[in-house]
């Protein structure tokens, strides 16, 4: 194990006084780390975020059509929903590991979970919003069954189901940093490994939780005004 | 009544977030299923600086040598780690000697040499089917650390000192509190019996120090707040309950022989590099200046001729 | 072998796990009701003399209710790192972290249930001479209370179920065992979330009990469409 002769050891620089300081927030190294810190772990979880909120309305809608269709069903699937808010998320990960291991299957499976779980009574709280009034009389101009779900009750479901997508993709976001504890990808990442340095690393810290928290806010906001663009007649005035 | 457009809007809503979800799933599904073609070396590191700096290291140094290398970062501590050996999900990652032999292994204690836990290690693995490359160096050992502070209120300089402490917190990794290398070790070896392990999580043991969590902590010889000046104390460890603690690259025997005589050697010729100055300089560089452990490895590869 | 393979006795191991640990489970849960508690606590002291005064007032919607949308999107790790920087690593920075996790649904729950007080019972309570804070103990706050028990089951189940991540911050409790796959097993790991959910379930139970007892007779408890949707959950 004898070397032979010893390493150069090159001068690598020390980091900027603000950063060594330990200081509340460094922007020299936001700027410096956003190309190989920030910015992928922002895309990954945007892209984990896409991923299980489409999947999960999916799944949500074709379940909430199911139990608006036969009203047995909902009780059931009422009571999982329940049962998953007291289950504790990190453990949600860990579980799935055995079956999926460490991956992004793993991953979208537990977001998926968590989307389903509040859309679901939302949507089908939403389709059973229509007033039965309404119904009739789509029925008494001769719509069948089918196409009174589509033309009357699903439009007229619509702010429940854009309200419950904006809690699902607000907490979507937010659960997703939890997904670091398996995978090291998204916003997570940066801020388990900043804790685990020597100093736990303030500016690493905020920057990759100030993002996830702008993320959020701005899909929400985005929602609201998709939720407005598809419902034309709230806005009608008197 | 519903406008006809509305309608079509949520339609096309919902066909258009059932296609993304489909096309989406279907890329990241490809994107996942690895090359199969060539012997693709695939490097994993466990979950902490110091491995992210070996393995990009070793990662770099192949890539410049041609070879094809996919690389696994953080994959988690010793124990999950190993599990994405022999199940072939890596086929290559740094591990220490020490380790091999008491915490995979499960020996009681590790030889009272470091080429001896070396040479051991190095048989054990073989009988498995993987190769240990050369050793590094330098090493690095679990101590057991305290604040200067609380070391000068209880005269505490080796660790069977601390039997003086009434009941206290030792703090650690959470795999720390069943590992012989670790608070069993420190336990069992030193008669601690007024020890009380507190998992540190996530977070650094220094953190835990600083604020007063844990009394003592179970730290790292490489970690840079242990440069002097240091604002901690290691214990003495006598008995060498941590064992010996250099780096050698676990490869899959296989993919050894695949890859062809010049694989072994680069990397050897990498190990032989990282002495005990060379990584901690890289520790420091990467913990306490925060550059990344790419830029860090890229430096010192080129400043060796080893890119 | 630490992620095990599972099978379908995967469940069964589980529950051999509580019952092979008795002590380990009891003190875990001890080290967390202890951490939520204080939390909960802490949370209740802010929010809800805040969202009941801004509800008698019918001022401050916006907060009230942007306090559950903002504290949605609040992940728990940043939280509790965020503290961790501030408070350093102990109790204090988790007990905060979570805190903050709750304040949303007791807030705006508060705000909610005082505000949404029927109009005419307050005029009628106006005529019969009731002076303001009369008006407010009298006839707002019995008539709020089912709204704001929903906010505290709510704020206490997702602390309860958040709690276990503490354990990455040296926070304790059964998070120590659910983090802690390679000693524990995936028993562990599935007994001890069995009996996060078995405290979650307590602590609902415990506050719908408390809701019972004092609530007024006349006050219906109001059946409230989605309280999970309404809620949601978030940042765990």
């Amino acid at each position: 194990m004898t070397a032979a002769g010893g390493p150069v050891i090159p001068n690598f620089g020390s980091g900027s006084s603000c950063v060594t300081g330990d200081h509340l927030f460094c922007w020299d190294w936001v700027k410096q780390h956003w190309g190989d810190t920030l910015g992928p772990a922002l895309a990954q979880h945007v892209e984990l975020t896409a991923i299980a909120v489409s999947v999960g309305f999916v799944l949500a809608f074709s379940l909430a059509l199911l139990a608006h269709r036969r009203r047995r069903a909902e009780q059931p699937i009422s009571i999982v929903a329940a049962l998953v808010y007291t289950f504790p998320s990190i453990a949600l990960f860990q579980l799935l590991v055995p079956f999926t291991g460490l991956t992004y299957t793993t991953v979208e499976i537990a977001l998926v979970s968590y989307t389903l779980v509040i859309l679901f009574p939302n949507i089908v709280a939403g389709l059973e919003a229509a007033p039965p009034e309404v119904i009739e009389a789509a029925r008494g101009m001769g719509l069948t069954p089918r196409q009174t779900l589509f033309r009357v009750e699903v439009p007229l479901a619509l702010p429940a189901i854009v309200g419950g997508l904006r809690i699902a993709v607000v907490s979507t976001i937010a659960i997703a940093t939890i997904a670091a504890t398996i995978l090291p990808k998204g916003l997570g990442f940066p801020i388990f490994y900043a804790i685990a340095l020597p100093t736990p690393f303030k500016t690493e810290i905020y920057s990759a939780g100030i993002l996830a928290i702008a993320l959020a806010l701005v899909c929400d906001r985005a929602l609201v005004l998709l939720g407005r663009a598809v419902t034309p007649w709230t806005r009608v005035g008197g | 009544m519903i406008r006809k457009h509305t309608r079509r809007a949520a339609k096309a809503a919902f066909a258009i977030s059932f296609g993304v979800a489909i096309v989406v799933g279907g890329v990241v599904g490809t994107a996942r299923s690895a090359n199969r073609a060539a012997p693709t070396i695939v490097i994993g590191t466990k979950n902490f600086p110091e491995e992210f700096i070996l393995g990009e290291l070793y990662k770099q140094a192949l890539e410049a040598k041609g070879f094809s290398v996919s690389y696994k970062e953080n994959i988690g501590s010793t124990e999950v780690i190993q599990t994405a050996l022999t199940s072939g999900k890596i086929n290559f990652y740094p591990e220490y000697t020490g380790v091999i032999v008491q915490d995979v292994f499960h020996h009681a204690t590790s030889p009272s040499t470091a080429s001896a836990t070396y040479a051991l290690a190095k048989k054990l693995e073989a009988a498995k089917g993987f190769t240990l490359l050369d050793a590094t160096p330098f090493y690095d050992t679990d101590v057991l650390a305290v604040t200067n502070a609380t070391a000068k209120k209880y005269g505490l300089k080796t660790i069977s000192d601390l039997k003086k402490v009434g009941t206290f917190d030792l703090g650690g990794m959470p795999e720390c509190q069943t590992r012989t290398t670790c608070f069993l070790g420190y336990t069992k070896q030193y008669g601690l019996t007024n020890a009380k392990f507190k998992s540190d999580g996530s977070v650094s043991a220094y953190a835990a120090l600083d604020s007063g969590a844990v009394l003592a902590a179970d730290v790292f010889s490489t970690d840079p707040p242990l440069l002097a000046p240091s604002k901690y104390t290691v214990l003495t460890d006598p008995k060498h309950i941590t064992g010996f603690q250099n780096v050698a690259p676990i490869v899959t025997t296989s993919v050894v022989s695949a890859a062809g005589p010049s694989f072994a050697s680069t990397v050897n010729a990498v190990s032989s590099k990282l002495t005990l100055p060379a990584i901690i300089a890289m520790n420091k560089a990467v913990e306490v200046d925060k550059k990344s452990a790419a830029s860090v490895a890229q430096q010192f590869l080129k400043a060796n001729g080893l890119t | 072998m630490i992620y095990d393979t599972a099978n379908t006795h995967t469940f069964v191991q589980a529950l051999r796990f509580i019952a092979d640990n008795p002590g380990l489970l009891a003190t875990k849960a001890l080290e967390q009701m202890e951490l939520s508690g204080a939390a909960i606590g802490l949370a209740l002291l802010v929010a809800l003399p805040l969202g009941i005064v801004l509800g008698h007032l019918h001022r401050g919607s916006g907060v009230a209710i942007g306090a559950s949308l903002f504290g949605r999107s609040l992940p728990s790790i940043f939280l509790i790192a965020v503290f961790l920087t501030v408070l350093g690593l102990g109790f204090e920075n988790n007990m905060v972290a979570l805190a903050v996790l709750a304040l949303g649904p007791i807030l705006t729950n508060a705000y909610l249930g005082v505000e949404g007080v029927d109009e005419d019972a307050v005029e009628a309570a106006r005529g019969m001479g009731l002076s303001r804070s009369g008006i407010l103990t009298r006839i707002e706050l019995p008539l709020a209370l089912p709204l704001i028990y929903i906010g505290i089951r709510v704020a206490a189940v997702t602390v309860v179920a958040t709690a276990p991540i503490a354990a990455y911050a040296g926070g304790g409790g059964l998070g120590d065992i659910i983090a802690n796959q390679a000693s524990y097993r995936l028993s562990g790991v599935l007994g001890a979330s069995i009996c996060v959910m078995a405290l979650s379930a307590g602590v609902w139970a415990l506050l719908l009990a408390l809701q019972r007892a004092t609530t007024p007779k006349g006050v219906r408890v109001a059946r409230v469409q989605n309280p999970a949707g309404e809620l949601g959950k978030e940042g765990l």
